[in-house]
């Protein structure tokens, strides 16, 4: 869906809930919300599209009940500020719109959790992200560096122009426009550190890759250009991070998308992206160095391994072996065979794993 | 009736009437430098009210305590009602006798059960002062007599100093007492609470109080109607104590012991005194002058053992639930306030009782401030007031049934959190034959039934304050929801018609219809801000 048509929506959705509350009202009826609960009990891994989604459970919030008047009249508040900021094509932070409460009619909110809560609501009412509502997460999205060209506003970026960082994904990435893209795949890679040796060895010219620095966990920016690439260009998606439970879930999180956005999944889910290590397979095989798993480390994995993401033979093996090992490593653990081993030697091996022998065309 | 005093004192030839005094003072209610000066008071409003009731006039009393300069101890006490007055042959007898009282030879359900009268007053006095007592009376007839009484500490005999005549358009009687060795306090125990509680339980009389640094309080009456006399009737033997026996002893006409055990009480037989005899192990046939104290206790105890048929249980005469309420809302000013008169009870096998309660909240009700349990500065806690026949009971408040009862239940459970609470709770114990635990007649026995009619009683008068108190929390939950919809449903109209881009709809019949209120005057918000 393309920038107008998702205003469009958005403006619709907000035009409508107000007009269906106006009514009840004239009609000497309670308002009532219909917002999708978000408990885990409503929250289920669907197998087909490989993420997971909201079940048909809804909590009915009414204007009749004293302790939901003022959460109502709250959420019309939100709402009407999300209308103001479409119009006039501006972006807010949620935690600025949980200053410029102080001064709404529904009084200000005790925190900003308090405030977030209801932007949710209205995600999951209307099925819009928060960034077509205008409003943006508070931190950027990672970095990208590769062969595609997309457009702010008046301002054409090739990414591979953008200096040594390269092109810094905003926040409000589905405003921007992507002109063209001559790479073939996606790389994403957990740290920052490995992201620039990956630049620096021209990884993003010799496998005609962006190459996506996550951060960590990957911002919903971040995710979202991702999941844009996927769609617009059908590049395939591989992540690359460090060799540990908390390793595998920000790779997990980019494919199947996190339980806490299950409303809005569809939007930021990449279920085609692969997953290529570290693994545990590769901790013995490359004989990386090692951290002892801690207990926390251990704690994770046994999560992992009842989670209905990970049940594929793929990651249950690698889960058991990782606790046979009792030991994880890092993606930068490869700088042992030298700066250059991870990209000259651990890269092609992985790629010709997933890809097969037609990756060879290697430049 | 002349010789009865001195005849019933007989045993005490060998001491000085003023020796009886000091040795049973704690009987009579003169121990401590409070007490004292609360009995004095008590005994004189005591007088003042059965005087006017006896002649069916609503009384009104006056108290005034003077602080004399020459010593912190030394007070005056005056004392003046409307009643009949008394007549000039009688002042020497009424004050200067003690025992001389009219009411020890009728047996009924009488407030004015302890202590021996104005008498004691008057000796006290005389101990500790040295002073007589001035004594300003007039039956209505344009006479004014003022008396300076004091009592012949040998003949036990009133003895007019000075007396003057005068002519004066007033009828009453009017007491002035000096007294010395006794403290003023506006504690639970001073003479203050005492009228406070006079004027609750006795919603038809008037109290006017004059305190040492002047204060003046009026304890308004809460109705015009006087009482009907409690009924006289024979004592029963299980409740006749030993100084009653020895006055009714002295005062019969009967020749011997049990004939006047058989005339004077009640349910006693010939066949039934042959028991008591046995028991007692007293020559019941000697004259009943003879009867000494120590016989007079054999007897009692002898009594107790003993079966008769139980007394009649008419003539309990209690203040009654509607008088009870008056009382307490003219002298608390409670916003709320509920009393009930439960029916009547027996104990002891056959003892008759009522048991009266009322609870008053807010106002002036609970503790005062200076009797408040918890941190300073606050005010307030449950307050029990005890009565025993109207009778404020102030003293040995420890050991009452009526106490054990209170503390026996879990205030939490009727809303009542009895440190801080304004609440003030009031139980009176009707009957000829209250169970005091001592001769002080200050606190109420713990006999099983009486106990558990009191905590009875407590519990039906907690139940309705409870109500109350739901019905409070309730109205206030009501108008504070309604203020959340009046605040909230606008703004939703308003933003839901900015977002719809329409007018703003009528939001006041929604506002009716979730809130149950009327939108109106100044809560009304403005359509459009």
């Amino acid at each position: 869906m393309e920038k107008g048509k998702r205003q469009k929506k958005a403006e619709k959705s907000l035009s409508e809930f107000g007009s269906g509350i106006v009514k009840d009202i004239s009609e000497a009826r309670p308002p009532k919300l219909k917002v999708p609960s978000r408990s885990t009990s409503n929250i289920f891994y669907d197998e087909k599209n490989r993420y997971f989604v909201l079940g048909n459970k809804y909590g009915i919030r009414s204007a009749a009940n004293v302790k939901q008047v003022k959460k109502i009249a709250q959420t019309l508040c939100v709402a009407d500020f999300c209308k103001e900021l479409i119009e006039a094509n501006k972006f807010a932070t949620l935690r600025e719109m949980y200053y410029t409460a102080e001064g709404w009619d529904s009084g200000p909110f005790n925190d900003q959790g308090e405030s977030d809560v209801i932007v949710e609501d209205l995600e999951a009412m209307f099925g819009v992200k928060r960034e077509d509502l205008g409003l943006t997460p508070e931190e950027d999205g990672a970095a990208v560096y590769g062969e595609i060209v997309v457009r702010e506003d008046n301002t054409v970026i090739d990414a591979t122009k953008a200096g040594r960082g390269g092109y810094t994904i905003p926040p409000t990435i589905d405003d921007v426009e992507f002109l063209k893209c001559k790479a073939k795949r996606v790389i994403a890679i957990e740290t920052m550190g490995c992201y620039h040796r990956f630049v620096q060895e021209h990884a993003w010219k010799t496998f005609d890759a962006l190459i996506v620095g996550l951060k960590g966990q990957a911002a919903r920016a971040t995710r979202r250009f991702l999941k844009r690439v996927n769609d617009e260009f059908e590049l395939p998606v591989y992540i690359f991070t460090d060799g540990a439970p908390f390793g595998f879930h920000i790779g997990m999180v980019i494919i199947s998308g996190s339980a806490k956005l299950a409303y809005i999944n569809h939007e930021l889910a990449v279920p085609d992206a692969k997953y290529i290590g570290v693994t545990a397979s590769d901790i013995v095989n490359y004989k990386l160095p090692t951290d002892k798993l801690r207990e926390l480390d251990i704690a994770r994995l046994k999560q992992l391994q009842k989670d209905p993401r990970y049940n594929t033979e793929f990651w249950q093996g690698e889960i058991k072996k990782m606790m046979e090992l009792g030991k994880k490593a890092e993606q930068q653990a490869f700088a042992k065979y030298g700066l250059p081993y991870v990209v000259k030697e651990y890269l092609p091996a992985k790629l010709k794993e997933v890809e097969g022998e037609d990756f060879i065309a290697l430049k | 009736m002349k010789t009865m005093a001195s005849e019933l004192f007989s045993e005490f030839r060998e001491h000085s009437v003023s020796e009886f005094f000091r040795k049973n003072a704690a009987m009579l209610g003169y121990t401590g430098k409070i007490r004292s000066l609360t009995t004095i008071v008590h005994e004189g409003v005591t007088n003042a009210i059965d005087a006017s009731e006896e002649i069916g006039v609503l009384p009104s009393v006056q108290v005034a305590i003077k602080k004399m300069n020459d010593s912190p101890e030394h007070f005056k006490v005056v004392i003046e009602d409307n009643a009949s007055g008394i007549p000039e042959k009688y002042i020497p007898d009424v004050f200067g006798k003690m025992l001389a009282g009219t009411k020890l030879h009728r047996h009924m359900q009488s407030r004015g059960q302890q202590g021996i009268g104005i008498s004691g007053g008057v000796m006290f006095s005389q101990i500790t002062s040295g002073k007589p007592t001035k004594v300003t009376t007039s039956i209505g007839n344009g006479e004014m007599i003022q008396a300076d009484v004091m009592i012949d500490v040998d003949k036990n005999e009133g003895k007019i100093l000075n007396e003057e005549k005068s002519k004066g358009d007033w009828r009453g009687t009017r007491v002035e007492l000096d007294v010395r060795d006794v403290t003023y306090v506006r504690s639970r125990y001073g003479p203050f609470n005492y009228l406070r509680m006079t004027a609750i339980a006795n919603p038809h009389v008037q109290i006017t109080f004059v305190e040492p640094d002047g204060t003046l309080t009026v304890f308004e009456r809460a109705t015009d109607k006087v009482p009907p006399r409690p009924k006289s009737m024979p004592l029963h033997p299980w409740g006749i104590m030993s100084d009653d026996l020895l006055a009714l002893a002295k005062h019969t006409k009967s020749r011997t012991v049990t004939g006047f055990l058989v005339a004077e009480l009640s349910r006693v037989t010939k066949a039934k005194i042959k028991e008591v005899q046995k028991l007692s192990g007293i020559d019941l046939n000697k004259k009943p002058s003879e009867l000494t104290w120590e016989d007079a206790e054999k007897i009692v105890s002898a009594f107790k053992q003993t079966k008769f048929m139980a007394p009649p249980t008419e003539g309990l005469r209690p203040i009654g639930a509607a008088d009870i309420e008056n009382g307490m809302r003219q002298i608390l000013k409670p916003e709320f306030a509920y009393a009930i008169t439960r029916s009547p009870k027996v104990y002891r096998g056959g003892l008759p009782f009522v048991v009266e309660t009322g609870i008053a909240h807010g106002g002036a009700a609970g503790k005062s401030a200076d009797e408040a349990e918890g941190e300073e500065g606050e005010t307030g806690g449950l307050e029990l007031i005890r009565f025993a026949n109207r009778a404020p009971l102030i003293f040995d408040q420890g050991g009452c049934a009526i106490n054990a009862a209170v503390r026996s239940i879990d205030w939490r459970r009727y809303g009542v959190d009895t440190a801080a609470a304004p609440v003030t709770l009031f139980v009176n114990v009707v009957s000829a034959y209250v169970p005091y635990t001592s001769a002080g007649k200050q606190s109420i026995a713990d006999d099983p039934e009486v106990l558990e009619e009191i905590r009875a009683a407590i519990m039906d008068v907690a139940r309705e304050l409870r109500q109350y108190l739901y019905r409070k929390i309730r109205t206030k939950e009501r108008q504070q929801r309604a203020g959340i919809f009046e605040e909230y449903l606008p703004v939703i109209a308003r933003k839901a018609a900015h977002l719809a881009g329409v007018e703003v709809p009528d939001i006041k019949k929604l506002i009716e219809k979730v809130a149950g209120v009327k939108v109106g005057g100044k809560r009304e918000t403005p359509e459009e801000s």
